[in-house]
């Protein structure tokens, strides 16, 4: 694909990010915090929020994921028509958190859907995520369509 | 808690169910305020209607169904039910005794309805059989789930790759 059309594409892909809210714990407070008037993550073109999946490019998973959410998770993903974006948002959904121990805390969105972006935090604030868009932007911008479609996974990035 | 001029003591609700149960009450105390009574399992059914019944004791709020597991300290497991009155405002908090290897308890959702659910979870989680209870199946567990998670002796597999790095309940703890 010529460099130049490649471009346009990434550029419009990276700011117009229609967003998922899978907020399952406190974690959905941040990410509706980042949504309203004080931090606005619309100005980053981060609209909140998609109706359902179908209309989302970007899935935000905001808390602790248990295994019997799970597969409520997948088929969520499953909905989202490509290109799409998961960030992982917070400790639980990136490792199973405070809870690495328990019976029914799944340890990690990405045993179930690859992730892009990693945010630390218990919660993160709402700059952490806007710094985790961001990331994810540059991500965009660096894409080659063909090659995400290919199935080779991108390396995931990792906010601080 | 502001006292209405309804409500019993706890010495006075221990006294009411020792009425009816004699013996049958294995023991009585006051904790914090609310009267705390251990109840042969064969009997906890007439003494609960009795407590939701009785115009002076009327429990008509079932607050809360849980068990403890005390197997590694000999005794097997106790369940713990809560009752409260909204009429008289004031509570009491029953305690059955369990077999370690066969857990059974007779059901109180026939009496309160709120039983039901708090059952059924006691049930998973900690396989304890609930006697006359008329739908006994998973609620907050997925369906494929195996033991009874909240058992002393369930094994945790993250704590077995990674043993807990502080103190167990309290018990490492120097004075």
């Amino acid at each position: 694909m010529p460099q130049p059309v490649k471009f346009i594409l990434n550029w419009g892909r990276r700011y117009s990010l229609w967003v998922m809210n899978f907020g399952l714990a406190c974690c959905a407070i941040e990410l509706i915090a980042t949504s309203t008037s004080k931090h606005d993550f619309i100005r980053l073109g981060v609209i909140p929020f998609a109706h359902g999946p179908r209309q989302a490019d970007m899935l935000v998973v905001a808390g602790t994921l248990t295994d019997k959410m799970a597969p409520a998770l997948k088929r969520v993903y499953d909905q989202i028509p490509d290109p799409k974006y998961v960030i992982s948002f917070g400790s639980c959904s990136n490792c199973g958190g405070p809870y690495w121990d328990s019976y029914s805390v799944t340890k990690g969105v990405d045993q179930i859907v690859p992730v892009d972006v990693y945010v630390p935090g218990c919660p993160p604030r709402p700059e952490a995520l806007l710094h985790g868009i961001i990331k994810l932007q540059e991500k965009i911008a660096k894409e080659d369509i063909r090659e995400k479609w290919s199935g080779k996974l991108t390396q995931p990035a990792v906010t601080n | 808690m502001a006292s209405s001029p309804s409500q019993l003591s706890p010495t006075e609700i221990a006294e009411r169910l020792r009425a009816q149960l004699g013996k049958d009450v294995l023991a009585s105390g006051d904790v914090h305020g609310h009267a705390v009574v251990t109840l042969a399992p064969a009997r906890l059914q007439e003494a609960a209607g009795l407590l939701r019944d009785d115009p002076d004791l009327a429990f008509d709020f079932f607050d809360f169904l849980t068990a403890v597991d005390f197997t590694p300290k000999g005794r097997g497991f106790e369940v713990v039910i809560h009752l409260y009155s909204t009429r008289h405002n004031h509570h009491v908090r029953l305690k059955i005794e369990c077999d370690a290897d066969d857990p059974h308890c007779p059901t109180l959702s026939e009496l309160w309805p709120g039983a039901n659910w708090f059952e059924r979870e006691a049930w998973e989680l900690f396989g304890i059989v609930f006697d006359g209870h008329r739908h006994l199946v998973k609620l907050v567990l997925p369906e494929q789930f195996v033991g009874h998670p909240l058992r002393k002796d369930f094994v945790l597999m993250s704590r077995e790759a990674k043993p807990w790095p502080g103190a167990v309940e309290g018990e490492e703890i120097e004075e």
